[in-house]
């Protein structure tokens, strides 16, 4: 598998800048590092080659490799401030509505070494303090809210009371309660910790999957039916002189903060990033916008399998220097001098933030779309994932680490163990995926390689060509916007730059609206919306709102958005279709194998003559290539007017058949009949498109994830990257592009 | 879970297969074969599993290995099954499964 893994603390960093290194051991005993700028990732015998270059920078020695391990699991702590130790008389309570209950002891609130409140091995609600133990006859169950209340009088009189929360909201609570007397205790507990207690380890532990809604510590016994009052309105509840401390998650939802709404302002942070905004105790449909009433979405959905921040100390740094050129590099980590088993950290050295280098061309490099799949288990966790690669699955070693260590946490593609989607992923662990030379799951028959190595088909053919160029990432988009995009002619994209937050759009869009030139080479672009949370940098939420093909969806009532409020989903809902912005938006997937472009006749206008100079033009083009076996493939995009694909484009070829594993997306696939299959329904294609902008800017789209590895066949030596270079330098001379007379868009 | 059973009317489609395992398929094949790719195998071993090649040598070399429907659960490798060709592999994971669903040989 993989002995070593590490990840760095930034994928995007400048000439001048630091960047730090975590590493952790899994069977390595030492392990030394340097710093590898990566050309071409792809060892497919049927490839140009691997290719990367050793940077002559001293990372230093032999280093030992100590294992640090994952720690997964979310939860809330709240420092106990000195609030703690007069607790004589108490309650503690919660609402909650578990999501997964299976034979695990599970916390749902505690005052560590003082008081608990949890779920047992056999479902059962208990409640222990001073070494009594009570314990419900009635279980929890999977979907239901339940109150619960652990009280302790002055003279040590417990209850633990449990009370279903029916939709009938009028009826009168009838609370399962469980009584014993013991000796008082004073309280040590320095703290509390909400769905999750401490462990002896001192790490957080009996983590629980499902929603807390309102949490509260009182200061006096608490009737179970007073409690029901007080929890179901905040607001008067702040003045409830018994109060020590009730949190409210549904203030700033935005951030990893939880307030407590007591005068006491006893608050807290959250561990492992939990989904926030999400429906509570009270929501009945009444609204699906949490910005409108905050109050329903007081829940917080907490998973054991929530992972933000892998927390490993710093191994070492490194200053990258300032005459290094901008490019893709890797700290590379040898362990026990065995290179073959070598880990690549990969990141973006970014051109400098001050000042231009000269370059033209700017490559984005996808973060947004590499975070998304970071760590995927599609052909692992998804058992048809099979059937729509119509070829065996195969495990490479990083798989292999996946299947051994699910404690790495998740991609956006996976559900959590209780079933809900993954909402969260984040850059602060290592992204085992994101190396060069891993194979994948859906790169197609050949070699099968997906989003960060794929990509690196068009670095080697940018450094095959001699093209000088800028590395720029998504987060870098995100944060400046046109103020960096204005040093360049041309921005080229990866092979599958599927994510995008509202700003990253705007920007592109901005760019090719005042003459900028976008080379989209991929496929199932700029699809799904994605937000960055300016309080949590390195952690990215996506829900996958209504249409798209998607592997969950985010329950009901819960499709915004809890960084920015934005509603998830398609961007094609939110006022940005692809088509809008490149003239092709996402029409079909397949993971078999890929198909030529029929030339059109639209390619003989004279508005593309440039970009067919000294290509033999036949009748089909990309016949040929590493994804698939042909240029139009994987994930392909036409052109529609219906979606914004601008009415002057031209659409020089398309892809004229496809397997029966290319099916529609569900956006489109509003009835469902029969025809819908690839080597039937004529929507389903990649159409080649190009057109102009009234701004004198152009864009070239490929609809296509295959393309790329079309341009790397034959050593970048075919019609393909032919055109692709007439594109690149046409695209790159500042003359303008002119709309053609009489275009109104 | 597809409903769908092989028998006996579907040797044809595993008779195309062998002969050409990816790519174009006739609907029938493709029935088949969502059912096999689709649902997890029984045979031989404790728990449900799906049959998966494990890379030794990306591009060159490959075992067979047991997946666990369990997340996390360790994949078996099986013995002495090794691939040298993905297209043989396939050809190899269909006999299997063929075997498992229907107790016979596709090729006899």
């Amino acid at each position: 598998m993989l002995p070593i893994v590490a990840y760095t603390d930034k994928l995007t960093v400048a000439p001048g800048e630091t960047l730090a290194v975590m590493a952790s051991s899994f069977g390595a005993r030492q392990y030394r590092a340097d710093l590898r700028r990566i050309i071409q990732g792809d060892t497919n015998p049927q490839g140009p080659g691997y290719k990367d270059h050793l940077i002559p920078l001293d990372l230093g020695g032999p280093r030992p490799a100590v294992a640090k391990g994952f720690h997964p699991g979310s939860c809330v702590i709240v420092p106990g401030q000195g609030m703690l130790a007069d607790l004589r008389a108490f309650t503690l309570a919660v609402v909650m509505r578990p999501t997964l209950l299976d034979g695990r002891e599970r916390t749902l609130i505690a005052l560590p070494g003082f008081a608990r409140i949890g779920i047992d091995a056999t479902d059962r609600v208990f409640a222990e303090t001073g070494g009594t133990r009570l314990t419900t006859n009635g279980a929890a169950t999977v979907g239901t809210w339940r109150m619960v209340s652990l009280s302790c009088s002055p003279d040590g009189h417990l209850t633990l009371a449990v009370s279903v929360e029916t939709d009938a909201g009028g009826r009168d609570l009838d609370p399962e309660t469980v009584c014993a007397d013991m000796a008082p205790l004073p309280c040590h507990a320095s703290e509390i910790l909400i769905a999750a207690t401490r462990g002896d380890d001192g790490r957080p532990t009996g983590f629980f999957d499902g929603k807390i809604d309102r949490p509260a510590l009182f200061a006096t016994v608490v009737p179970h039916d007073l409690l029901r009052r007080l929890l179901a309105d905040f607001t008067r509840l702040s003045r409830f002189a018994g109060l020590r401390a009730a949190w409210d998650f549904s203030l700033r939802m935005t951030t990893q903060a939880i307030c407590d709404i007591s005068p006491w302002r006893l608050d807290g942070h959250l561990r492992n990033a939990p989904a926030r905004a999400m429906t509570g105790w009270l929501w009945q449909g009444q609204e699906l916008d949490w910005k409108k009433r905050p109050d329903l979405y007081s829940a917080i959905h907490f998973h054991a399998t929530d992972m933000h921040d892998a927390g490993w100390e710093v191994d070492f740094t490194l200053t990258l220097p300032h005459d290094l050129k901008s490019g893709v590099y890797a700290v590379r980590l040898v362990p026990d001098e065995d290179e073959t088993a070598a880990y690549y950290c990969v990141f973006a050295l970014r051109p400098p933030r001050g000042r231009t280098t000269g370059n033209t061309v700017a490559f984005l490099f996808p973060t947004c779309s590499y975070l998304a799949y970071a760590n995927h288990r599609l052909g692992m966790d998804v058992p048809g994932t099979e059937i729509g690669m119509g070829r065996a699955v195969e495990l490479d070693r990083h798989h292999m680490f996946l299947q051994a260590n699910p404690g790495i946490g998740f991609s956006v593609y996976e559900v959590h163990d209780d079933g809900s989607g993954v909402f969260h992923t984040s850059r602060l662990r290592p992204i085992v995926d994101l190396q060069p030379k891993v194979k994948s799951f859906l790169g197609g028959h050949g070699s099968n390689i997906w989003q960060f190595n794929a990509d690196t088909h068009i670095l080697g053919w940018l450094d095959a060509i001699g093209q000088d160029c800028d590395v720029i990432t998504d987060e870098d988009l995100h944060a400046e916007g046109m103020r960096l995009l204005q040093r360049y002619n041309v921005v080229i994209t990866g092979t599958h730059p599927e994510y995008h937050t509202r700003a990253m759009i705007e920007a592109l869009q901005g760019f090719t609206d005042r003459g900028g030139r976008l080379m989209y080479l991929g496929g199932n672009g700029f699809y799904w919306v994605v937000s960055f949370s300016d309080d949590t940098p390195g952690l990215m939420e996506c829900r996958r709102s209504e249409a798209g093909i998607r592997p969950w969806e985010p329950g009901h009532g819960q499709f915004f958005h809890a960084f920015t409020g934005e509603y998830g989903g398609l961007w094609r809902r939110n006022g940005r279709p692809p088509n809008h912005l490149c003239g092709v938006g996402m029409s079909s997937q397949g993971f078999d194998i890929s198909e030529p472009y029929v030339v059109s006749p639209a390619a003989a206008d004279p508005r593309v003559s440039f970009i067919f100079e000294g290509v033999g033009q036949g009748a089909r083009i990309g016949d040929f290539g590493l994804s698939g076996g042909g240029a139009a493939g994987l994930e392909v995009d036409r052109a529609d007017p219906s979606q914004g694909t601008p009415a002057h484009a031209l659409v020089l070829g398309s892809s004229t058949r496809h397997t029966d594993i290319y099916l529609m997306t569900p956006e489109d696939l509003l009835d469902p009949t029969p025809e819908w299959s690839g080597t039937q329904a004529d929507i389903i294609r990649a159409d080649l498109t190009f057109f102009e902008t009234h701004g004198g800017g152009a864009v070239f789209s490929t609809g296509s994830i295959a393309w790329a590895g079309a341009m790397a066949w034959n050593g970048y030596d075919n019609e393909i990257a032919a055109i692709t270079a007439n594109v690149l330098r046409r695209f790159d001379n500042p003359a303008p592009f002119r709309v053609p007379q009489g275009t109104t868009d | 879970m597809s409903r769908y059973r092989i028998d006996t009317t579907d040797l044809p489609f595993a008779r195309e297969f062998l002969a050409s395992p990816i790519g174009y398929h006739s609907p029938g094949l493709q029935r088949v074969l969502n059912l096999m790719r689709g649902a997890p195998s029984a045979g031989g071993s404790a728990e449900p599993f799906k049959y998966v090649l494990v890379i030794e040598e990306r591009y060159s070399r490959w075992r067979l290995g047991r997946l666990p429907l369990r997340r996390g659960a360790p994949v078996e490798l099986v013995a002495d099954v090794v691939y040298t060709d993905l297209i043989e592999a396939e050809r190899d994971l269909f006999r299997r499964r063929w075997k498992d669903l229907t107790g016979t040989d596709p090729a006899a």
